[in-house]
């Protein structure tokens, strides 16, 4: 049944899987517990140490954590082929776990010699070790499909953005850069949210999206649109970004990625329209919701680059948390409620059907506290969103609060599963 | 001898997890063969090319061989008829939202 084949005999153990995602999931809660905690300094520029420690927090330790666990899982099911080296896997977890503590206390506390270089060397280390295991999964593939061209671009700019970090935290120690500091990170954040994460999300929806809404016979034509849009959008930044004057390029090249993600967002459509179960179960809710968001902050991210709207106040931090909440937050959680299930599923039921009785995969948790922790997360977003607008602490500190709130019934959830 | 209600019965606790129904109210059992020594399903996926034919397929003799120890379980996957949603049971579609 084609909705079983996110495992399959190449999967690897689940317990590895069950690491990055457990160490994810933590560090949500301890992500969405700090902001609660500092409402008082999230405001304003977005170059400061908190924020810079909590945006860190949030991409490495919550996002990257999570796709990593997810590779490891789908890469080898998707292309067919055994993961390299589960060891290697295991020691980036922990290379990569210690980097992001370094890095985020080296923010914190900005302490942007030693520490905070150190750290972004470790990043950087974790980040070839997962190279080095995704190519040699790579080269073992016999079946080529678009998945595994948005996983190997998506491999690409993680090494760029690892390096351009490095780049940019010994710039903090060592000045060198002649152009400018946050023309630098503007192309560190772009390629890390567009060409890491996102590649990943288009790659993985294309196979995980049909699989969970049972769909069929609709065309992926708008699929290669999407891809090859994005990255010669994506090779513009990485360009142009290197010179003084850009600004038409760069707009140019913003253009290409609209238009990229456009593209994307219709085939999601297409095939969400084809769709046989029309029932929508709390992971696609959650998805739904993401994908609806990622059509916004495009949108957003438009208009920002034509028009100047910095009169608008903390407008960087509503677009950041668009981007990295609405859009990105609800997107893991949504495809957590749908794969964590299975995988605790199949690991502890599978050897079992037919010999004894066994669980279905929605009594494996509440999908009530799901639907609350869904309006919670969601209303959040809004709420925070709006807190940042009318620059209002208290209505920031409550934001913050619901998200916390979500998040906290959000690993009930996911215990629950783990423990049954 | 075990019957073909009977085997169908067992065979409705070969279960989708995901989907949370089973391959009979799915319909993709498409014919069930009564031996003296054997049994023999000729069943289909929801979609050709999907990884976990041997999982499924072990699913389904294990519950067989339970019943009948002494009986060599087949199964035979086909991809001709194609499934469709169509040959799911009224209360599948229901449940599906179809």
């Amino acid at each position: 049944m084609q909705s079983n084949s996110i495992v399959t005999a190449y999967a690897p153990p689940f317990k590895i899987v069950a690491k990055y995602f457990i160490a994810a999931i933590i560090d949500f809660v301890i992500l969405n517990f700090l902001l609660m905690l500092n409402y008082k300094d999230i405001t304003g520029f977005y170059f400061q140490p908190k924020i810079l420690a909590i945006t860190h927090l949030l991409t490495l330790g919550w996002i990257s954590m999570t796709i990593f666990g997810a590779m490891f899982q789908l890469v080898p099911v998707v292309l067919e082929t055994k993961l390299f080296s589960e060891k290697l896997a295991d020691i980036q977890f922990w290379v990569f776990l210690l980097g992001v503590i370094g890095l985020v206390t080296g923010f914190w506390n900005f302490d942007t010699g030693l520490h905070l270089n150190a750290s972004a060397i470790l990043l950087n280390i974790a980040v070839l070790i997962f190279a080095i295991n995704m190519i040699g999964t790579f080269i073992h593939v016999k079946k080529w499909n678009v998945t595994g061209w948005y996983l190997i671009a998506a491999l690409i700019y993680l090494i760029i953005t690892a390096i351009a970090g490095f780049l940019l935290s010994y710039n903090l120690w060592h000045p060198y850069i002649t152009i400018n500091h946050l023309q630098y990170l503007k192309l560190h954040a772009e390629v890390a949210v567009i060409g890491w994460v996102t590649m990943v999300v288009m790659g993985v929806a294309y196979k995980l999206i049909p699989m969970f809404t049972l769909s069929h016979g609709y065309s992926m034509k708008s699929s290669k649109w999407a891809f090859w849009l994005i990255n010669i959008g994506l090779v513009g930044i990485n360009t142009f970004f290197h010179f003084k004057n850009n600004v038409i390029e760069i707009l140019v090249s913003t253009l290409f990625i609209a238009a990229g993600i456009a593209f994307f967002l219709f085939q999601v459509y297409l095939i969400y329209k084809n769709r046989l179960r029309k029932k929508r179960d709390i992971g696609i809710k959650y998805s739904v919701f993401s994908f609806y968001m990622l059509g916004i902050v495009t949108l957003f991210g438009l208009i920002f680059s034509f028009t100047d709207l910095s009169g608008i106040s903390n407008i960087y931090l509503i677009f950041g948390y668009l981007v990295f909440y609405g859009y990105l937050s609800m997107l893991i959680v949504g495809q957590m409620y749908k794969i964590v299930p299975f995988l605790a599923w199949y690991h502890k039921y599978s050897s079992k059907v037919g010999l004894e009785p066994v669980p279905m995969l929605k009594d494996m948790f509440n999908e009530k506290y799901a639907l609350i922790s869904y309006y919670l997360m969601t209303t959040a977003i809004i709420t925070t969103t709006a807190s940042f607008i009318f620059n209002s602490q208290i209505a920031l500190l409550f934001s913050f609060g619901l998200m916390f709130l979500g998040s906290l019934i959000f690993t009930f959830n996911i215990v629950t599963i783990l423990r049954k | 001898m075990i019957s073909e209600e009977k085997v169908l019965e067992l065979l409705k606790g070969v279960i989708d997890p995901e989907i949370g129904l089973d391959i009979v109210s799915l319909g993709l059992v498409y014919n069930i063969e009564i031996k003296e020594d054997s049994i023999d399903v000729t069943m289909t996926l929801t979609t050709p090319g999907c990884p976990m034919h041997a999982t499924i397929t072990e699913w389904v003799k294990n519950i067989l061989w339970q019943e009948e120890p002494d009986k060599s379980i087949n199964v035979n996957l086909v991809w001709a008829p194609r499934w469709t949603p169509e040959l799911m049971t009224d209360e599948a579609k229901k449940e599906l939202g179809f």
